[in-house]
């Protein structure tokens, strides 16, 4: 229901976002994954109808949103990444001023910001000012200002960032309510991969501004079917065991994690000895190893060489 | 659009620091300078008092028999003649003027000293007296066939002022003036009647009132209206601050989200800061009132009168809020709104006259003070106080108006109207 053709904004020569093509079906639950200056926020806004695309289309139904910007916004939710409240007004002034300023009125206005608080379970905090509340409690409101005009299309940006646990939990669950129980078709972004493992059917990986992969979770993690990770864990770093295992041929990729090493090795190949081996060479303890089987997290680190979180 | 001033006032009534500064400064200054400064206003009529010399050049007397024998002469049947002759004393213009010296009020600050033309000059060159005013020969005669009979050129009177542009001189200066305008509109409703009617009457009309006859006003009360027109201009610089703070906390963003019109929202800020700055002016009047009993209870009219300048300088106060808005938005940066709070309102606050009264300052100074809001607003205010008619206060509220649409427009152009170039 909802595409971006070749959307592209380019910021002083460089390009925050090059030639991006999403899609989003009704139901859908897609996640956007990338790091810091992927460039997600800026699609999103391109997607808002906030920021003029340099190039490219936005098309909801296959009708312009660029042409039409007041359309999308009625069908459109969008929890900006950063926390967008009022902190002098209590969680209810806020549901009901933005609300209000969504055309919601009267008795309708407040049994919907009565419905909204309850599904972030902050019915009882409601009259407290927001700058009282932890950092989980003023995402969730984040949350829900931008449910109040029951968008068909969620769009959250990060929005679990800097959370406890608990928080973050309650979050993922209420999203995957919303989804699955609302129908409502969601494009979560994020820089966490668990999350979006555990929310999205299906994933676009964003990097520099492009998509440099996309498709089901399973597709992606097949990207590295053929390979598996070693995870090393040491007593400290040894860089030199790490240059002699970068020289190796066998290994694909060696990533230095603290007191550590991830090794990305062909499925199969019988490298632990060869290890252990050089490891002694090096005086290094090893206090652990374990072999894994491929998160979307090594998908990025293969195709980028990065880590999504630095 | 509601929806938006109530949140302004909201958070605004939670702003305690702001509420300080809107309010409680004020008042802690309307009662220092006022009790300090009660010399400077209430020693008024004593440092005002002045010399005047008067150079009687002409025979009133002789005048108006002159005018009478005109009469006789011209074939008017005796009754008209007689009629005519008897309103000719009653409203001659020297008589008049001398009514006017010997006024209460005026004779207590202006003493007439007679005297001959050279005399006068020396007073003159040695500064002794304020003002030389000569009344010229045949003044009484010339002066009533034009008022009665429209015949002739009529007369003047000769000022001369010696400090030019003091305060002691303007105001003489001011009398004489007032003095010369409502003879004339005497002279005009006389010939309306065809100069048959019973002048004597309509010389009483029209009430005698000038600069110095107008009440006084206190420290007390200039510095309440001083204080309160410098402190409300605060109210625009907050808004924008707190519009600057909206783009900061991203709910900005969330408000065009909504698809909101930028416009909307800027003037949401117009509307809410003209609310505010209404609001602040009647707390503090109503306070100076109670606490200081700066303001009197005087009547419905005159607080209604309070009441429309305060809504002209308020109104001019939320265009100034949108405007500073308008640039804080545009620029992303919210240096504009301290160097107005900072700067630009004590700088206006000086020239406006809100710390001092500014009529000995040179006429430039005023002019750029009777453009301030707060300037013009003071001046309105003071105005209104002493008694003075509406018309007297419509050119500072004229003034108020036509900056406060100036400041709209230059708000508007300013202001991104395009979303895409907001966030
Ligand atoms: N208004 C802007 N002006 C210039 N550069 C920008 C602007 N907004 C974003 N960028 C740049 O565009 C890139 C993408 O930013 P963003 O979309 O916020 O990434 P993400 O949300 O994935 O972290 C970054 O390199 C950022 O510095
Ligand atoms: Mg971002």
């Amino acid at each position: 229901m909802l595409e971006t053709e070749e959307l592209r904004k380019v910021y002083k020569g460089t390009a925050a976002v090059d030639s991006v093509n999403l899609f989003l079906e009704k139901g859908e639950s897609v996640g956007l994954l990338g790091p810091n200056g992927a460039g997600k926020s800026t699609t999103i806004s391109m997607i808002a109808s906030l920021i003029a695309p340099s190039a490219g289309d936005v098309r909801l139904n296959g009708k312009s949103v660029l042409k039409h910007p007041n359309e999308i916004r009625k069908v459109l939710g969008i929890v900006p990444q950063e926390i967008a409240l009022y902190p002098e007004l209590t969680a209810f002034e806020n549901l009901k001023f933005f609300g209000r300023i969504y055309g919601l009125k009267g008795e309708a206005l407040s049994r919907r910001v009565q419905e909204v608080l309850k599904l972030l379970g902050l019915e009882d905090r409601q009259k407290d000012l927001v700058k009282t509340y932890s950092g989980g409690m003023k995402r969730r409101i984040n949350i829900g200002a931008a449910l109040l005009h029951q968008p068909e299309i969620l769009i959250m940006d990060e929005p679990t960032v800097g959370i406890d646990p608990q928080s973050r939990s309650y979050i993922l669950d209420t999203v995957r309510k919303l989804n699955e129980e609302k129908g409502m078709t969601v494009l979560y972004t994020s820089h966490y991969m668990e999350e979006v493992e555990r929310l999205c059917d299906r994933v676009y990986i964003m990097d520099h501004g492009k998509v440099i992969a996309s498709g089901t979770k399973d597709e992606l993690k097949s990207i590295l079917s053929g390979e598996e990770a070693i995870l090393v864990e040491m007593d400290r770093d040894y860089p030199g065991l790490v240059k002699e295992l970068e020289a190796d041929e066998a290994i694909l990729q060696t990533i230095e994690i603290d007191k550590g090493l991830k090794l990305i090795v062909p499925k199969g190949s019988r490298l632990l000895g060869k290890i252990f081996q050089a490891a002694e060479r090096h005086g290094a303890q090893i206090s652990n190893i374990t072999v894994q089987v491929p998160t979307l997290e090594d998908v990025f680190l293969h195709l980028t060489g990065r880590k999504l979180r630095d | 659009m509601l929806s938006f001033i109530l949140k302004d006032l909201k958070i605004m009534a939670r702003d305690r620091t702001e509420l300080l500064v809107l309010l409680l400064m004020p008042l802690i200054l309307i009662g220092i300078l006022g009790f300090a400064l009660r010399g400077m206003f209430e020693g008024n009529t004593a440092a005002l008092e002045m010399e005047v010399a008067l150079v009687q050049l002409d025979d009133e007397e002789a005048g108006i028999e002159a005018f009478i024998e005109d009469l006789e002469e011209s074939g008017a049947p005796d009754e008209q003649v007689q009629a005519l002759g008897n309103a000719a004393r009653d409203i001659s213009p020297s008589r008049l003027l001398m009514a006017m010296f010997e006024n209460d009020e005026l004779e207590e600050i202006i003493a007439i000293v007679e005297t001959d033309q050279e005399t006068a000059e020396s007073y003159v060159r040695n500064e002794e007296v304020a003002a030389v005013l000569t009344i010229p020969e045949h003044f009484t005669y010339d002066s009533l066939r034009k008022m009665m009979l429209d015949e002739g050129e009529g007369s003047s009177l000769a000022l001369t002022v010696t400090e030019y542009g003091s305060l002691r001189a303007s105001i003489f200066n001011d009398v004489i003036s007032q003095f010369v305008r409502e003879l004339n509109f005497e002279t005009a409703i006389a010939q309306a009647y065809g100069g048959g009617l019973p002048l004597g009457e309509e010389a009483e009309t029209g009430g005698r009132e000038s600069a110095t006859a107008a009440d006084p006003v206190s420290s007390m009360q200039y510095y309440a209206l001083g204080m309160a027109v410098m402190f409300v201009l605060y109210v625009s610089s907050t808004l924008s601050s707190k519009a600057f703070v909206e783009k900061k906390q991203h709910v900005f963003y969330r408000i065009l989200l909504t698809g909101t019109h930028p416009v909307t929202y800027l003037s949401g800020k117009f509307i809410s800061a003209s609310l505010i700055a209404f609001l602040q002016l009647a707390i503090l009047f109503s306070l100076s009132a109670i606490v200081f009993q700066a303001f009197t209870f005087h009547s419905i009219n005159f607080w209604l009168g309070m009441a429309g300048i305060s809504a002209a300088l308020s109104l001019c106060v939320g265009a100034l809020a949108a405007l500073l808005t308008a640039l804080v938005v545009r620029y992303n940066n919210d240096a504009i709104s301290s160097i107005f709070s900072g700067g630009v309102v004590s700088l206006f606050a000086f020239v406006g006259g809100s710390f001092f009264p500014t009529d000995n300052m040179p006429a430039f100074f005023n002019f750029i003070g009777s453009w301030t809001p707060n300037g013009a607003g003071l001046a309105a205010y003071v105005q209104w106080l002493q008694g003075y008619e509406t018309s007297v206060i419509m050119g500072s509220l004229l003034r108020i108006a036509v900056a406060t649409v100036i400041i709209i427009v230059v708000s508007l152009l300013i202001f991104p109207r395009r979303r895409s170039t907001i966030v």
